[in-house]
């Protein structure tokens, strides 16, 4: 292994560049410590949690060994549990203003931790604390992670390397904050996801181009390793050449591939999806789309036939809403000379009786159709359960719906499909065999670094230029 | 400690019924305050130095609270100077339904409830040594046994062993002894085509055969159960075993902690509670009526119960140096409900002799009554000590001489605060009271006691050196004037060899002498017969 032993770390940083075996340290360490106590996990955001969940259950890690969090509930946590000593607003705790609240839950948790209330409860608790992803966490969640860490040992977690949340507020340096108040205690160098894969010199290069993007260097795209493509995008045919990158192959049999755009443009991304075969676009866990389509469709509306087939054509590929609409039209003032298909039919029978039920079908019948399918199943799939719960008797509204099945797969984290299209702040901590970037001269050095190490296998990098000069 | 009646025993029932494992206790209306079940029976305890599984944040976070032990209050939530603390409460309305709960505001305030675990409310169990202590020397559900180790024996397969052997050995014995009968039912049978096979048989049941488990129990080398071992062993054994499983369980409570056990035992078994340890490892509540426990334990151990106006309190003693000599020299003292500070052994011996010679007149003794006679050691102690009764809630009086006058000041707060104080006439020890009040007779038998104690020789010579050599022993036996008696008084109390300053010497002059010469002079009796009245008030 890699030497880092994390049971004897009583306070300190581990740097863990991607794919070095961070998660396999920690679950190694939790299965070792056997302690009589659970060991408190905390990281970053829901998906972290689902995914960290489901990797310490592969290693067989017991599940009482362990408490997994987010730092932010576990603020909430601290919180209704003391709520005077944390002097907390106990609104804050309903999240009804999540941009206020998050905020002021982290501070009132901090505040609590620095005065010391609460630190012989916690070390009662918990054996020690793991803080996983800690290059993410701002200045607020660091200090609650430094107020908590006298009651035990502690040991943080992250690559600075991966720090690409910094747009949600201010993070902690590494250097000046997190290696200060917790002192570097090793840093993993075994690119084992690579090794694994078979591919450790790709894997070695990657931790050398890390190397260089950490220093500020450029990167020479015409001077890569044998696992590494770049595809020219300056001339006029970018978007073919960028396209046929999204067509790549995997070099093994069923291998992944993620493709990664614009983080700016979610809807390049899923014009990339719909125009790839094969690829599905991988959905931000606030399900958004679905959420506004649930508060905004209205079975009411005249308009109600509409909003269902632009919401279609927005999920899936070839919907043909235009042609539908007007084929309606024609049927309902009866001109038709071909009789309805199960389609129009089921599309007739909304406009006449809208129901949950009727969009439902109808999305149904939309997909059934030849040469259609969803480049957005996960939008598509949480409608179609979401439509489920609005239609039964005495259940909730539509939006209502909509919102728990926002929870529910925040909670559960997000299936990886074959071939899916996202942006770094998607894609982050997921993994598969190819990486294709779609944007190279776009993305900032930490972003870049993200991008190119999501495959195990091969890399595909699309740029106007060979050298990258990320900022 | 404290007087019968005034809730020992509830104290330590109230601690056994809230913190013990029970599903479930029995109430009755006879158990709520003046019957009235319209108020509730509660009983709060909070714990301290919990262990890891008591403060987990997952199990009782909602429940933790802070206990500030300086300031003596209890807050909501833990809190960087407090000690973390869960308060346990035991309810009992109407329906007669004991509900444990845990105390929180903040859990209440959400509507939440809850007990402690289970597992939590076993460990934290109180061993009680009460009446049937057989029950701990078997390995029963909660006894001690069980908390010492782990071990448990496995006595289910023996015990269907031996009881498949018995009924083989007991074999077809009762067909023989029962013959008759089974013809008979084997004839009906037939009679009535029931299926029994040709022969009947007499067999032993084997449930009957069977035993329940759990009937582990000690015994001695010969086979004897340790349970038909004195009440005293038995009890001293059980309290030895609980020191022992400290640390899976912590509390005992021994009722009568003297109950069946020499002045040596007792003290065995507070040393083996670990009374003399420095960090106790066990919180004993027990209750005691006997001296000897009380002289083995600190001030700061000894509690004294007391109820007023309906309501109960206890008192720790305090470990001020005038308590903590007071407990060694004179524990008796705080077992009693009245106190009389005397300001030195003549005084003590002087009521005791007074005392003896009613009850020999078939009057109820000082003892009898509550009555406890302290030493003060001196006329300077007297009020420490007075007062530290006082604090205690204790009734006291304060009995001394007047040739030497305590701090006015210090005595007038005494007396201020309704407090009793007897003294002899102005400037007059006990013996000056004595040779001046008794009579002629009395008098001439004080001055043989004295020579029968010290020898002529001595009483001569203090005789002669207070009169500067004017007055022999033998003048003083007749014509008694006051100049005489005066010198006699001064040569008695002298500070060296005085004649009868001894508990022993003044009890016997007192209960020979002094008792039966009611003639004396009035105001003696005066100044007597009043402390007398302060005891029979008792």
């Amino acid at each position: 292994m890699t030497g880092i032993n994390l049971l004897e770390v009583k306070r300190g940083t581990v740097t863990a560049p991607a794919g070095c075996g961070k998660t396999h340290l920690i679950a190694d360490a939790i299965i070792r410590e056997k302690p009589s106590k659970p060991i408190l996990v905390l990281t970053h955001t829901n998906a972290g949690v689902a995914a960290l969940r489901g990797r310490l259950e592969k290693a067989g890690v017991p599940t009482n060994a362990y408490r997994l969090s987010t730092i932010d509930g576990w603020a909430m946590r601290l919180i209704s549990t003391f709520p005077k000593r944390s002097d907390a607003d106990p609104k804050i705790l309903k999240l009804e203003n999540p941009k206020t609240d998050y905020p002021n839950i982290r501070v009132a948790a901090a505040r609590m931790l620095k005065a010391g209330h609460g630190l012989d409860v916690i070390a009662s608790t918990y054996s020690r604390l793991f803080v996983d992803e800690y290059q993410d966490c701002n200045i607020p969640q660091h200090a609650i992670v430094y107020y908590m860490a006298p009651a035990f040992p502690t040991c943080v977690l992250g690559d600075p390397m991966q720090a690409i949340f910094d747009f949600q507020g201010k993070l902690a340096d590494w250097d000046e904050h997190v290696c200060k108040h917790f002192p570097l205690a090793g840093e993993l160098s075994t690119p084992w996801r690579w090794k694994n894969a078979g591919e450790e010199g790709f894997g070695q290069w990657l931790l050398d181009v890390r190397k260089e993007l950490l220093a500020g260097n450029t990167i020479d795209l015409s001077k890569v390793h044998a696992n590494v493509s770049w595809i020219n995008t300056s001339g006029k045919d970018a978007h073919e050449r960028r396209l046929a990158a999204c067509r790549t192959k995997a070099p093994n049999e069923n291998g992944s591939v993620l493709i990664i755009g614009e983080s700016t443009s979610p809807q390049a991304q899923r014009q990339f999806a719909s125009q790839t075969p094969g690829a599905t676009a991988v959905e931000s866990v606030d399900l958004r789309d679905l959420v506004s389509f649930a508060r905004t469709l209205d079975l009411k509306s005249t308009k109600a036939l509409d909003q269902v087939v632009d919401f279609a054509e927005d999920v899936m590929t070839n919907v043909g809403g235009t042609g539908l609409l007007k084929r309606v039209e024609t049927l309902k003032t009866e001109r038709n000379r071909k009789p309805a298909s199960d389609l129009e039919g089921a599309a007739i029978r909304f406009s006449e009786n809208p129901t949950f039920a009727g969009v439902r079908e109808l999305l149904g019948a939309m997909g059934e159709q030849a040469g259609v399918r969803s480049h957005r199943p996960g939008i598509l799939r949480g409608c179609i359960r979401a439509l489920q719960m609005a239609e039964a008797q005495g259940g909730p509204s539509f939006q209502e719906a909509a919102v728990t099945v926002r929870e529910q797969s925040r909670a559960l984290g997000r299936p990886l499909p074959r071939r899916a299209v996202g942006s770094t702040l998607l894609l982050k901590g997921l993994e598969a065999d190819v990486s294709v970037i779609l944007n190279a001269a776009d993305l900032n050095r930490r972003n870049l670094y993200v991008a190119m190490t999501r495959g195990s296998r091969r890399l595909v990098i699309c740029s106007g230029s060979n050298v990258l000069k990320p900022s | 400690m404290g007087p019968g009646d005034v809730g020992k025993s509830s104290i330590l029932d109230a601690i056994d019924l809230c913190l013990g494992a029970r599903r479930n206790a029995q109430f009755t209306d006879a158990d709520f305050n003046n019957l009235d079940v319209e108020q509730p029976i509660s009983i709060t305890i909070t714990i301290g130095e919990l262990d890891d599984s008591l403060k987990s944040m997952e199990t009782y976070g909602n429940y933790l609270r802070g206990c500030n032990v300086e300031a003596q209050t209890i807050e909501d939530e833990p809190e960087k100077n407090c000690e973390t603390v869960l308060t346990i409460r035991l309810t009992v309305a109407g329906d007669l339904e004991p509900v444990w709960t845990l105390v929180s505001e903040r859990a209440a305030a959400q509507s939440q409830s809850r007990n402690l675990n289970w597992s939590d409310r076993v460990r934290l169990s109180p061993t009680r040594i009460g009446a049937l202590t057989d029950y701990n020397l078997a390995w029963r559900r909660g006894s001690v046994l069980n908390k010492l180790s782990e071990e448990r024996a496995d006595t289910s397969a023996a015990l269907v062993k031996a009881a498949r052997e018995a009924r083989s050995a007991f074999g077809d014995q009762a067909d023989s002894q029962l013959g008759e009968t089974l013809s008979i039912v084997a004839t009906t049978a037939q009679e009535l085509g029931i299926p029994v096979g040709d022969k009947l048989k007499a067999m032993l049941d084997v449930h009957a055969a069977s035993f329940s488990g759990g009937t582990v129990s000690l015994h001695g080398e010969t086979g004897i159960p340790l349970k038909s071992l004195g009440l005293g062993s038995t009890r001293l054994l059980i309290a030895g075993l609980q020191r022992k499983a400290a640390k899976e369980a912590t509390i005992i409570l021994v009722d009568e902690l003297e109950h069946g056990l020499e002045p040596h035992r007792i003290i065995r078994l507070i040393g083996s509670l670990g009374a003399k340890e420095k960090s106790p490892p066990l919180q004993a509540f027990l209750t005691t009526h006997s001296p000897v426990a009380v002289r083995e334990l600190n001030g700061d151990q000894l509690f004294v119960v007391r109820q007023s106006e309906g309501t109960h309190s206890a008192t720790v003693l305090g470990t001020e140096d005038e308590i903590q000599g007071t407990i060694r020299s004179f524990p008796d003292a705080f077992l009693a409900k009245s106190v009389i500070i005397c300001e030195g052994a003549s005084e003590v011996g002087f009521l005791r002799g007074l005392d003896n010679a009613d009850v020999a007149k078939g009057e109820p003794s000082l003892t009898a009554l509550g009555v406890a006679l302290v030493d003060a050691g001196g006329c300077d102690h007297i009020y420490k000590r007075a007062n530290a009764f006082y604090r205690l809630n204790y009734r006291v009086c304060v009995f001394r001489d007047d040739d030497k006058q305590p701090d006015p000041a210090t005595e007038k707060a005494f007396t201020d605060q309704g407090n009793s104080l007897f003294k002899w006439r102005a400037g007059r020890a006990l013996e000056d009271e004595l040779f001046l009040s008794l009579t002629d007779e009395a008098v001439v038998k004080l001055l043989l006691r004295a020579v029968e104690l010290h020898g002529e020789e001595l009483i001569e010579a203090h005789i002669d050196s207070e009169s500067g050599g004017k007055l022999k022993l033998a003048d003083c036996k007749s014509d008694l004037t006051t100049e005489k008696r005066e010198i006699l008084a001064k040569a008695a109390r002298r500070k060296k060899n005085s004649w009868f300053k001894t508990v022993g010497w003044m009890e016997g002059v007192a209960e020979d002498i002094v008792a039966p010469d009611r003639d004396a002079d009035e105001g003696f009796w005066g100044i007597v017969e009043p402390v007398y009245d302060w005891i029979n008030e008792s």
